[in-house]
């Protein structure tokens, strides 16, 4: 009995169905355009309608113009503030994930706690405390003779808004680092362990670099949110975005324009980080491609 | 992992150190006196959302000569009244005016931790900020002022005992009304007796409530005197009553919990803004600022009287 097999495809062998594939590729694409174009109206009309709120409002565009100079200045205390804090967030929540899946005990109430104090109080008041409260400790310190660890708690307006954000932040991360952690394979450390790398060996060569890929698009994430938590440092005096739009704002109260200068400063410079961060993702996708 | 855990620990912690090291002074100061003029900067603290007090001033040109360290700002940054007050007070020093800007709240909480030595930010002389801070010479006043509507034909504020006045409700004119104002240093003259207290949210509620017509809602308005004004400058027919019937004394305070003791920088400083008083500085910046004397008041304050030390 005869077998019907397909023809090995030679080489001038060309598919009977290409031009369907190609035609279903464009109408694929031509959708996709359409809709991507419908977004964009929608965008429009959102921006028109705000614009006819706006217009409502006793706005002063003059003032805006005459006086955004001296807040787009606060924009790089800004993004130094949030660039300084999410690297200290980051190396608090790589710390506080490693803890909170170690073995250990003591590891694991330290970051445990450190977690649920944080995220279990309002930012601004974190903020005051360590402002107000640390110079307190500091000085019972250098009364008892400890000058040099005192010194330590006194921190200035910028320290102290960095070692806050820091803090806080570090402790949402905490649980993002321990999910990316997470989410690599039980196989990946069982195939490690095989080869005989210790625990560390295998946390460092195998599991983190591969979960950094998924920790990544969250650490951008939280930067966007640090870069609109900084405005929080100005109850300190530091002279950044919202600070400088406060005060102007105070000359001759002008509050809805200056507040809304900084809010698009904001929006803007997010929107920038939201950008950069997707280009990251892509290039940390590359190794994964087909 | 531990290694590496400590060794990040210990460049976190680095770190603030460095930062932290910055502003140490020379030599070492017997008070915080000694420390200033050893630095060379008097260290100032103002928050500039109160114009004309203290307010920014946009695309200044910092000088390149300056004492201050990189996060405080040099006099050219600031401007108002204040701030003027201040670089007078430095120069009288013999030392340099360096600013920061602490919110209001962080500056009246007391426990400065020596970040800044003094606040010369118009801050009120109550028994409660003394507990916590040391107060200088005031080296000016807000004078509080009864305001009558333009058609009123009383010369007096005695004439207004038993009137319906008004002003905001819970400031030191609702106690004045009330005869329970107590302010440090002054003995009260309670002039109006039994008057009808009409509580609002601020002043100017107050005020434009007057300006609708004499006793149609208000007899009269006890406010501070630049208000008044303020509110006559913009076309209101409002006029005041006679001279002010009681002071609030603007001084500059210095935190009791200094590093140093803080008495001979406190005295000093009282010493300065008496001087100043005498040679006419701030009854010059007071026309330039307000336009009215706000300062010639303050001088005859006993600041012996607080009892501070």
């Amino acid at each position: 009995m005869a077998v019907n097999t397909i023809q090995p495809p030679g080489p001038a062998w060309t598919d009977p169905d290409i031009d369907m594939g190609h035609k279903l590729m464009a109408f694929e694409r031509r959708a996709r355009l359409i809709h991507a174009l419908q977004v964009l109206v929608v965008w429009i009309v959102i921006v028109i309608l705000l614009l006819f709120t706006l217009a409502l409002l006793d706005f002063d565009p003059a003032y805006v113009l005459k006086h955004y100079s001296f807040v787009l200045q606060g924009m790089w205390v800004t993004i130094g503030v949030s660039l300084a804090s999410i690297f200290f967030a980051s190396i608090l929540a790589l710390m506080g994930a490693l803890g909170r899946l170690s073995h250990n005990p003591v590891a694991q109430g330290i970051s445990g706690f450190y977690v649920s104090l944080i995220r279990g109080t309002p930012l601004l008041i974190q903020i005051y405390i360590i402002y107000l409260g640390l110079p307190q400790i500091g000085g019972r310190l250098t009364a008892l003779g400890y000058p040099q660890l005192g010194g330590l708690f006194i921190l200035n307006e910028l320290q102290a808004g960095i070692l806050a954000l820091s803090l806080n932040y570090g402790a949402y991360m905490t649980e993002i680092f321990r999910a990316g952690i997470q989410s690599i394979s039980f196989g990946q450390s069982e195939a490690a362990a095989a080869i005989g790398m210790s625990s560390w060996q295998t946390m460092k060569r195998v599991i983190l670099p591969q979960a950094v890929r998924v920790i990544i698009p969250d650490i951008g994430n939280q930067f966007i949110a640090m870069q609109k938590d900084s405005a929080l440092v100005s109850i300190m005096g530091v002279w950044e975005t919202t600070f400088r739009a406060n005060r102007l704002a105070r000359q001759e109260s002008k509050f809805i324009e200056m507040l809304l200068l900084a809010a698009l400063l904001y929006w803007l410079l997010t929107i920038v980080s939201s950008w950069l961060e997707g280009r990251l993702e892509r290039r940390l996708a590359h190794a994964y491609e087909r | 992992m531990q290694k590496i855990s400590l060794a990040l620990t210990v460049m976190v912690i680095a770190s603030f150190v460095l930062g932290a090291c910055g502003g140490g002074a020379p030599a070492e100061a017997a008070d915080k006196l000694q420390e200033v003029k050893n630095r060379g900067v008097l260290i100032v603290s103002t928050d500039p959302a109160y114009p004309p007090q203290s307010e920014l001033v946009e695309n200044p040109t910092r000088a390149s000569d300056t004492k201050c360290s990189s996060d405080q700002h040099t006099g050219d940054e600031l401007r108002g009244f204040d701030i003027d007050t201040s670089k007078e007070i430095a120069k009288r020093l013999g030392v340099e005016a360096c600013f920061v800007t602490p919110s209001w709240d962080l500056i009246i909480a007391g426990s400065w931790a020596d970040r800044w030595d003094i606040s010369v930010g118009s801050m009120t002389v109550t028994p409660e900020r003394m507990e916590k801070l040391y107060f200088s010479l005031p080296y000016y006043t807000t004078p509080a002022a009864f305001f009558v509507h333009t058609d009123n034909t009383l010369t007096a504020p005695a004439e207004l005992s038993g009137k319906t006045i008004g002003a905001c409700t819970g400031c030191t004119y609702d106690f004045f009304l009330a005869g329970t104002l107590q302010i440090p240093g002054e003995t009260m003259n309670y002039v109006v007796q039994n008057p009808v207290f009409k509580g609002y949210e601020t002043d100017l509620n107050a005020l434009q409530d007057l300006a609708l017509g004499d006793a149609v809602r208000l007899d009269a308005v006890l406010t501070a005197q630049p208000t008044g004004a303020g509110a006559i400058a913009d076309g209101m027919p409002l006029k005041q009553l006679g001279e002010p019937v009681y002071f609030e004394y603007l001084a500059a305070a210095i935190d009791k919990s200094a590093g140093k003791n803080p008495v001979p920088l406190a005295d000093e400083v009282s010493k300065i803004i008496k001087a100043m008083h005498d040679d006419g500085t701030l009854l010059k910046l007071s026309q330039q600022y307000y336009g009215l004397d706000l300062t010639t008041a303050a001088e005859a304050f006993d600041l012996a009287a607080l009892k501070q030390w």
